[in-house]
C-alpha cells in the first residue's frame, strides 16, 4: 500500500524524472504531467494526496496560474473539490525575476516553496511534514 | 498702453533688479545734475557775470538735490518690497521721476532766459535717457508733456504773466516777445525731441529684440544640456524659438522611420484641433521638402501660398506667415517651423536666428537619439544576459537534481567508487549552477532600468532573515554568527533581490573564510543619514595588493586561490554593482590571519 498519492506538474523531464525517483523511493505513488492542462485532468481523475508544482513551464506563470486555478475561492470552481491539497512550488524562479513571490495567502496560494535543484532529503521532509497535516 | 505687443520690449520680465539698477542709475546721475545747476550758476553770476536770477537757480538746484534725496530712501524702501510690489514700486517712483525733472527742467529753462535759453538742449538728454529707461511705455506721451511745458513757459513769458530773464547780455530783448521766432522754436524743439525719440526707440526695440533672441537661444542651449529626455529637449526648443521671434506658434516635425512622414514631436502655442489635422507626407509638404533639401523658406502669405499645404487650417489657426528652418544632423532630421499671425512678418534675420535654433535641434535629437540606442542596447544586453543564464540553469539543476537521487541511491545501490564519482560530478554542477546565479546576479545588478525599480525596504527584517539563514551553515562549521542591529527601523531605496544578494553575499563569504571556531558578526547601525552595514570576520583575511582588484569580476585573492575553497570571484563585483546602484558605497578593512570587516553605507530614504 502506497503512502500517498503524489502529482508531479513539470515540463522538464529530468526535474521530473528526479522528483519521482525520490519520492518513489519513499513509498509514494507519483503521477507526472508536463503541463498544467494534464496536470488538472490527472488531479480530476486520481486526487492526488500532493502537488509538486513547477513555475515556468509554456509561459513564466503557468505554475502559479495552476495553483489559483485549484485554490480559487469561487464557489462553482470546477476544483472546489481539490481546494484544500498541499501544494509545493518547486521553482529556480526566484533569482531571474524582480517579482517576489512568498507563501501568501491571498495572492498565491501554495503551501511551501523549494528551490531547485532537487536536494532530496529536504523534500522528503517537507512532503512527509504536509501529508501528515492532511 | 494696454496694446503692448511683445515688441513693446521685456518690460514684463522686469526685475526688481533691473528695476532698481536703472533708477539709482537716475539718481546718480542727479546728484550731477543738482551740483551742475549750483555750480554753473555760481560761474556764471559770479565769474563771469552773467545777470541770472541766481537765488532761483540756486534754490532750483538744492530743490533738485533734496527731492534726489528723497526719491532714494523711497527706492530703497521698494528694494526691499517683494518681488512683484517691487517691481510695481519702482514704476511708479520711476514715473515720478521723469514727472518732477520735467518740472525742474522747465524752472530751469524759464530761469535761464525761457525759449532763449541755451540750456533747451539739456532736454534732449533727458529724453534719450527717458527712452531708454521707461521700456516702450511710450516715451512719445513723456515727449508731448515736456513740448507742453515749453509752450506754456514760453507763452506765459510772451504775454508776460511769467518774468523773462535776459542772460545774454547783448542779446535783442525783443527776441522773446517775437511769435515767429517763439513758434519757430518751439516747432524745431518738438520736431527735434520727438524724432529724437522715434530714433532711440526704434534703436533700443532692435536691442531688445537681440536681447530676446539671445535670452532665447541661451535658453535653448540650457534646455539641451540640462535633459536627455528628447520630448522635453524639443518642447523647449519650440518655445525658445517662438518667444526669440516673438511669435505665437512654433513646431518641430521629425522624419520617421519611412522617411517620407513628418511627425509633429514637439509644438508650441498651436491648438490640438490644428495639430490633429493629420500627418504630413514629405511627397505632399512642398515647403518641408524645400526646406529638408537645406534652405530656410519663408511664407508670407500662408492662405494664398501654393506650397502651403493645409491653408484653410492654416486660415483658421490664424496663421498667415511661416518661416520653416531644416534640421539637418548628419542626414535630415526634420523642420522646425515658426508661425506668425501677421502677413510678410519673417525677416531674414529671423531666418537665421531660427536656423541656429534648428541646428540646436538636431544636435539635441542626435545626443538623445544616441542615448536612447545605447540605454536600449544596453537592456537587450542585460535582457540576453538574463535569458541565457536561465537556460544555462535548467539543465544543470536537471542534471544535479538525477545525480542527487542516484547519490542517495534512490536509483538502486551504487558502489563506492560510482558513489564517489557521482558524488564529484554533483559537486561539480553545484560549481557551474553557482557560476550561474552569481552571472545571473551580476546581470540583474547592471540592468539599466534599475533605479525604476527600487523600493522602499525597511533593512532590519531582512538582514535577520538573511542571518537565519546562515545560522545552521555557521553552527556546522563552529563559526560564532551575531547580530546586533539599531532599534529605529531604517528605510532605505533599493530592490529587494538585490539588497538580499548583498546580505548573503557578505554573510556567506564571511563564513566561508573563517576558519573553525572563529566569529562573523553582523552590525546594522544609524548614521545621520545613512544606514551602515557591517559584517566582520575572524577569517583568513585578504593580503593589501588584492584589496583594490577585489570589485573586479572573476578576481580571486591569491590566498583564496590557493586554499582550495571554492567560489566564483563574483561576489564582491555583485555586491558593489547593487550597493552602487542603490546609491551607496562600499568599503573594506582587511589584515591576513586576523580578520576582514566590509562597511555598506546606503543613504536612508
Amino acid at each position: 500500500m502506497a503512502k500517498g498519492k503524489i502529482l508531479i506538474v513539470d515540463d522538464d523531464p529530468d526535474i521530473a524524472l528526479a522528483t519521482r525517483l525520490c519520492l518513489e523511493s519513499a513509498g509514494y505513488e507519483v503521477f507526472e504531467a508536463h503541463n498544467s492542462e494534464t496536470g488538472l485532468e490527472i488531479i480530476q481523475n486520481n486526487r492526488p494526496d500532493l502537488i509538486i508544482l513547477d513555475v515556468m513551464m509554456d509561459s513564466t506563470t503557468e505554475g502559479f496560474q495552476m495553483a489559483l486555478t485549484l485554490r480559487s475561492p469561487d464557489p462553482n470552481s470546477d476544483y472546489r473539490a481539490y481546494s484544500n491539497i498541499p501544494i509545493i512550488m518547486q521553482t529556480s524562479i526566484h533569482s531571474t525575476t524582480p517579482v517576489r513571490f512568498a507563501p501568501d495567502q491571498d495572492y498565491l496560494p501554495v503551501d511551501k516553496f523549494l528551490d531547485k535543484p532537487v536536494e532530496p532529503e529536504e523534500l522528503l521532509k517537507v512532503v512527509a511534514a504536509l501529508l501528515k497535516k492532511t | 498702453m494696454d496694446q503692448r505687443t511683445m515688441l513693446d520690449g521685456p518690460a514684463e520680465n522686469w526685475l526688481p533688479r533691473d528695476a532698481a539698477y536703472d533708477t539709482y542709475r537716475l539718481i546718480r546721475t542727479r546728484w550731477v545734475g543738482g551740483g551742475m545747476v549750483l555750480f554753473i550758476t555760481a560761474i556764471c553770476v559770479h565769474i563771469l557775470g552773467l545777470p541770472l536770477p541766481e537765488a532761483g537757480l540756486y534754490t532750483l538746484g538744492i530743490v533738485i538735490l533734496l527731492y534726489n534725496g528723497i526719491l532714494l530712501g523711497v527706492a530703497g524702501r521698494a528694494s526691499r518690497a517683494d518681488q512683484t510690489r517691487s517691481v510695481l514700486h519702482f514704476r511708479k517712483i520711476m514715473i515720478l521721476q521723469v514727472v518732477l525733472d520735467w518740472l525742474s527742467m522747465a524752472v530751469f529753462i524759464h530761469l535761464t532766459g525761457g525759449i532763449t535759453s541755451p540750456a533747451i538742449f539739456l532736454f534732449i538728454i533727458h529724453v534719450v535717457l527717458v527712452t531708454i529707461i521707461l521700456r516702450g511705455q511710450s516715451p512719445y506721451t513723456y515727449v508731448l508733456f515736456a513740448v507742453v511745458m515749453i509752450l506754456l513757459v514760453t507763452l506765459l513769458e510772451s504775454v508776460g504773466i511769467l518774468p523773462h530773464y535776459q542772460v545774454i547780455p547783448g542779446m535783442n530783448c525783443d527776441l522773446c516777445h517775437n511769435n515767429l521766432y517763439a513758434i519757430a522754436q518751439v516747432v524745431f524743439f518738438s520736431v527735434a525731441l520727438f524724432a529724437t525719440v522715434f530714433l532711440t526707440n526704434s534703436v533700443m526695440r532692435r536691442l531688445w529684440e537681440r536681447e530676446r533672441q539671445v535670452m532665447g537661444l541661451l535658453q535653448t542651449t540650457r534646455s539641451i544640456s540640462s535633459t536627455l529626455e528628447l520630448s522635453i529637449v524639443l518642447e523647449n526648443l519650440a518655445r525658445g524659438a517662438a518667444e526669440a521671434l516673438a511669435v505665437p506658434g512654433a513646431s518641430i516635425r521629425i522624419l520617421d522611420v519611412t522617411g517620407e512622414r513628418l511627425t509633429m514631436v514637439a509644438s508650441y502655442g498651436l491648438s490640438r484641433v490644428y495639430l490633429e489635422k493629420g500627418p504630413v507626407e514629405l511627397s505632399g509638404s512642398y515647403l518641408d521638402r524645400e526646406a529638408l533639401s537645406g534652405k530656410t523658406v519663408l511664407v508670407d502669405q500662408a492662405e494664398h501660398d501654393p506650397r502651403v499645404q493645409y491653408p484653410k487650417e492654416m486660415a483658421e489657426e490664424g496663421i498667415q506667415s511661416i518661416l520653416v528652418a531644416p534640421v539637418i544632423g548628419r542626414k535630415p532630421l526634420g523642420v522646425l517651423r515658426a508661425y506668425s499671425n501677421l502677413p510678410n512678418h519673417f525677416t531674414m534675420k529671423d531666418a537665421d536666428f531660427l536656423q541656429a535654433i534648428a541646428h540646436q535641434s538636431a544636435a539635441a535629437i542626435e545626443n538623445a537619439q544616441t542615448y536612447a540606442a545605447l540605454q536600449q542596447a544596453e537592456q537587450r544586453r542585460t535582457q540576453f544576459v538574463r535569458q541565457v543564464t536561465h537556460e544555462l540553469r535548467s539543465p544543470v539543476t536537471g542534471a544535479q537534481s538525477l545525480l542527487r537521487v542516484l547519490l542517495h541511491n534512490m536509483a538502486g545501490e551504487l558502489t563506492p567508487q560510482q558513489q564517489d564519482i557521482v558524488g564529484r560530478l554533483e559537486n561539480r554542477m553545484g560549481t557551474l549552477l553557482e557560476l550561474i546565479t552569481d552571472l545571473l546576479a551580476l546581470a540583474a545588478s547592471k540592468s539599466f532600468d534599475q533605479r525604476q525599480e527600487l523600493e522602499t525596504i525597511t533593512l532590519q527584517p531582512l538582514i535577520q532573515a538573511t542571518v537565519d539563514s546562515f545560522k545552521h551553515q555557521a553552527a556546522e562549521k563552529d563559526v560564532q554568527l551575531d547580530l546586533t542591529m539599531s532599534e529605529t527601523p531604517l528605510r532605505i531605496h533599493a530592490t529587494e533581490d538585490g539588497l538580499k544578494r548583498v546580505a548573503e553575499n557578505l554573510i556567506g563569504n564571511a563564513i566561508k573564510y573563517t576558519l573553525e571556531g572563529g566569529s562573523v558578526t553582523v552590525n546594522v547601525t544609524k548614521e545621520t543619514s545613512c544606514a551602515v552595514l557591517t559584517v566582520t570576520d575572524t577569517g583568513i583575511g585578504i593580503p593589501d595588493e588584492a584589496l583594490e582588484r577585489l570589485g573586479e569580476e572573476f578576481y580571486r585573492a591569491p590566498n583564496v586561490r590557493h586554499s582550495g575553497i571554492p567560489g566564483t570571484g563574483l561576489g564582491i563585483a555583485i555586491v558593489k554593482q547593487f550597493v552602487a546602484s542603490f546609491g551607496g558605497l562600499m568599503s573594506i578593512q582587511s589584515t591576513v590571519g586576523t580578520g576582514t570587516t566590509i562597511t555598506i553605507t546606503l543613504p536612508l530614504n
